[in-house]
């Protein structure tokens, strides 16, 4: 989600940066203060972590590879304004050297995964994990999601800057001037990403690597508070270890396929709109271009499934007037089908390979 | 390392694929200043003022609302390319293909959903493009590429730190620079690090690895790398206090702005403002 | 002949784990000092006490006369003062190699000191030049190689001329050519008033880079003399991991008896 120059008007992009600049402060008092500088080394180190994790592909069940940040496990490790400045160091190397990300859009790049991103990642973590043991499950879960929503609170808030360009910024004869696409369209098409394969794949590096910090080096799992002499110990897994960590991370799986599962209950919300897209909208052959478009070029189906179809006309309109605008769209109901779909594929492949794992033979490895 | 008497299979397509994304990174982007060196009209420039032209013209870009005024910057970025001895072709592979794939796939749609008059219709589909539509994509793929010439054209030509540097007289803290060009470092060792991690896994494993398998090996390498880090972070911390750190960071700066700087700093405010003026 | 370091019966923990137990040393200004003893023998912990980078939870340790205690370091004065006077050359080269070119490495130190801009370019040329490293100068550290690296390291830490040298197994990790390479170096540090303790667990270098010998075991010290007697003690050296007994048999015969690698089996005749 790295916004490329020309998307964000220039006072978009200043805005941001006035933003992200008194994030930067912010930390960089920080460091002078309570880290005593050593501080800089560690920041500096763990930001070329971050570029080389950004770089790794992260298998996902289902058999696609994902790219994750890695600000959920920054911002455990470090803290939220540690975790500030090491993501934002990271993202302004890829923007002079990679491209990825513009200059002028660096503020709201930053503000977007090194703020946001952080602070909602340390939020989730400390929230869910409150004083459980360092190395209990909990801890895992709570890294699991720490990064899947702050990913995807990431992706959100660069939905919406992307969203109000066109409201704010046009000309003469209504063209937009930079990103075109409006709030109902800028929103979905971002989070359906996130929500599904950046996600996860967010998820899966926190996860993993604080399971790995449990039985490896637990001194690092308590936060650089602590990092000092003597204090930062190596102590070699075993081989063995693996059989510790695989339960959490099934479950962590159960746990996030569930919850998308779950997504029906957003349906609740989109009330009778999303009975009106099922059935108008899918017969229009203009809107559902439109609708394919945005959709990855993939055509609709010719009609609502059944069993959805059902559930919409049960659940309509509990709650119509209390949705924002934006939910009472056709390309969020469209969302919501997909991630209902991506979870009920995690679900059919953990079955399987739980199902599977009893008749195969392991693969042998030296 | 392979196990005597057998042949390692290894239809490890996930490592490779991880491996050549690694080296990529690696050779590609970050030892880039590849013109540094040649004798061209940027490298003749004190870095200050190339790094503020630079980012004159970006802004000028992204403020500019003309289609136009867009063309002209961008004739402005290839000039400034060529005359500094970087090769269209290599512009073209780094920048120009990778912005308008990113820049592409995004805008793309655009091209359908701008609502206004329709210019082009395809047939059968029951799909238009509007002139709004069209006009809308021009500009946002046009300003990406102009953008991603000129800072891609200033990285090409100046070494890594003598940015830095340079930033720091524009009154960029200390301590950043610092940690800029640390991880500029030590991206290096990380990136070999995973891969001489990844490298052995590939050798000693025979067959396909399980999803789970993959995933543990990713976390696992994510994981040993962060110690690795954290302890190489707290050993660097002694060596710069063993020699003398001790909280304020000092940088060597030899800059000298000479004639041909203040003319070239002239023109490029002359060049921006224009831009700006005429694209308002 | 003054006292460069005088450490009383000093104690230092790892997270709990005990590093250093009760050690006493003092070491006369002028000294080359090997200090030997297997991973975990307390060495690098020992070398980072001498030069403040930690400091031990037990004991006394003093630096021509003066305690080296945390406040103390912590003042500009004493630590210009004494920053200049010792230097420490890690065992990784790549923790020490943490500036953009060759040429701004060896100037940090320098730098850090407030030294002046001209004489601190013209220090710093010398020194690439004594070390043979000058085309290097504009080189970024990831295009050196081991040796280079290792070089460079080197001079960063001679270009303030330092009283006291502290190196971290100097020779590990490097090819036969740069080992002897940099044993040269130390060579030449005979004879002047520079006090050099290296910490090393290559035996075979011993002999040419120090007259003092320290063996180190677990934390404390169990063993000090000179060259010829500690490397003559088998029983010492096998006791402090050192050496490794080495059997092998000539038609029937078979013979045990502890080596290293580097020396020739006199004691043996095939």
């Amino acid at each position: 989600m790295h916004i490329p120059d020309g998307y964000l008007s220039p006072s978009t992009c200043a805005t941001l940066y006035v933003l992200s600049a008194s994030g930067w402060y912010g930390s960089l008092k920080r460091i002078k203060r309570v880290f005593a500088s050593r501080t800089i080394p560690l920041i500096s180190v763990f930001a070329a972590f971050s570029f080389v994790v950004m770089m790794l592909n992260v298998p996902l069940p289902g058999g696609t590879t994902g790219h994750a940040v890695g600000v959920g496990v920054a911002a455990i490790v470090l803290g939220p304004w540690g975790a500030i400045l090491a993501i934002s160091i990271t993202l302004a190397i890829q923007a002079l050297f990679f491209g990825d990300g513009g200059i002028t859009t660096l503020g709201a790049n930053c503000f977007n995964m090194a703020i946001v991103g952080s602070f909602v990642a340390y939020g989730v973590y400390r929230w869910i994990a409150g004083k459980s043991e360092l190395i209990s499950r909990r801890r895992i879960v709570a890294a699991a999601l720490a990064g899947y929503v702050s990913i995807n609170a990431a992706a959100l808030v660069a939905a919406i800057e992307f969203g109000i360009q066109p409201l704010l910024f046009h000309d003469a004869n209504g063209t937009p001037l930079y990103a075109p696409y409006s709030l109902h369209v800028a929103i979905p098409a971002m989070m359906i990403g996130h929500l599904t394969i950046a996600g996860i794949a967010e998820a899966v590096i926190s996860a993993g690597m604080v399971s790995y910090l449990q039985t490896a080096d637990l001194g690092v799992l308590r936060g650089i508070k602590s990092v000092g002499p003597g204090s930062v110990q190596i102590v070699s897994g075993a081989p063995g270890e693996s059989s510790k960590a695989e339960p959490s991370q099934r479950r962590l799986w159960w746990t996030v396929a569930l919850l998308m599962l779950c997504t029906p209950v957003g349906i609740l919300a989109a009330g009778s709109a999303w009975g009106e897209w099922s059935s108008a909208d899918l017969k229009n052959p203009h809107k559902r271009a439109q609708i394919g478009v945005v959709s990855g070029n993939q055509a609709p189906p010719s009609s609502v499934p059944a069993g959805l179809q059902k559930l919409a006309t049960l659940w309509t309109a509990p709650f119509p007037g209390y949705a924002p605008r934006f939910v009472r769209s056709q390309a969020f109901g469209y969302l919501l089908s997909a991630m209902f779909g991506v979870g009920f594929f995690v679900v059919t492949s953990l079955i399987t390979s739980v199902v599977g794992s009893k008749w195969k033979r392991p693969e042998r490895q030296l | 390392m392979e196990a005597s008497g057998t042949t390692v299979v290894s239809r490890a397509s996930f490592i490779e694929s991880t491996l050549r994304g690694l080296a990529r990174g690696m050779s590609k982007a970050l030892v880039s200043e590849h013109a540094a060196t040649r004798p061209g009209l940027l490298q003749q420039l004190d870095p200050r003022v190339r790094v503020i032209g630079v980012l004159l013209l970006t802004v000028a870009v992204v403020v500019c609302r003309r289609f136009e005024g867009i063309v002209s910057l961008m004739m402005v970025a290839t000039s400034i390319a060529v005359a500094s001895r970087v090769s269209l072709a290599s512009l073209a592979k780094r920048v120009w293909l990778v912005t308008l794939g990113f820049t592409g796939l995004i805008a793309l749609p655009a091209l359908f959903l701008t609502p206004g008059e329709p210019v082009f219709a395809l047939q059968g589909l029951h799909i238009s493009i509007s002139a709004q539509g069209a006009r809308t994509v021009a500009l946002l793929v046009l300003r990406a590429e102009t953008a991603a010439t000129f800072t891609t054209v200033l990285v090409l030509c100046t070494p890594w730190n003598h940015i830095l540097k340079a930033l720091r007289s524009l009154h960029l803290p200390p301590e950043v620079v610092t940690m800029l060009a640390m991880t500029h470092r030590y991206v290096f060792l990380m990136i070999e690090t995973a891969n001489q991690m990844f490298e052995s896994r590939q050798s000693r494993t025979i067959g396909t690895l399980s999803g789970s398998e993959r995933r543990k090996m990713t976390t696992r390498t994510a994981g040993v790398l962060l110690s690795k880090s954290i302890e190489l972070s707290h050993e660097v911390y002694l060596a710069m206090l063993s020699r003398g750190y001790r909280g304020e960071i000092h940088l060597l700066t030899d800059f000298r702005l000479r004639p041909r700087d203040y003319m070239a700093l002239t023109a490029f405010l002359m060049t921006a403002g224009l831009a700006m003026w005429v694209g308002r | 002949m003054a006292s460069a370091f005088k450490i009383e019966n000093i104690s230092f923990d790892y997270e709990g784990i005990p590093a250093l137990r009760g050690l006493s040393l003092h070491v006369e200004q002028g000294e080359r000092i090997a200090l030997l003893g297997a991973n975990g023998s307390g060495k690098s912990t020992l070398l980072r006490i001498l030069d403040a980078l930690y400091f031990p939870s037990a004991g006394s340790v003093a630096f021509q006369g003066t305690p080296l205690i945390e406040e103390r370091l912590q003042r500009n004065e004493f630590s210009l003062h004494f920053r200049r006077r010792v230097a420490l050359v890690f065992q990784n080269p790549d923790v020490q190699l943490f500036n953009p070119t060759v040429f701004e490495e060896v100037a940090y130190g320098p730098l850090q000191l407030h030294w002046k801009k001209e004489e601190l370019i013209q220090r710093v040329d010398e020194t690439l030049a004594s070390m043979g490293i000058s085309h290097l100068r504009d080189r970024p550290p990831y295009r050196l190689s081991g040796g280079e690296k290792k070089r460079v390291a080197l001079a960063s830490v001679l270009v303030l001329d330092p009283e006291v040298l502290l190196l971290d197994e100097p020779t590990a990790t490097l090819d036969p050519k740069s080992q002897s390479q940099v044993v040269d170096l130390m060579q030449e540090w005979k004879g002047t008033s520079k006090t050099v303790i290296t910490a090393t667990h290559q035996l075979e270098i011993v002999e040419d880079i120090a007259e003092r010998v320290l063996v180190l075991e677990a934390g404390v010290v169990i063993a000090d003399g000179t060259p010829a007697d500690i490397l003559s003690n088998s029983d010492l050296l096998l006791r402090a991991n050192l050496v490794h007994a080495h059997r092998h048999s000539h038609g029937g015969v078979v013979h045990s008896h502890p080596h290293f690698h580097g020396r020739p089996h006199s004691e043996h005749e095939p």
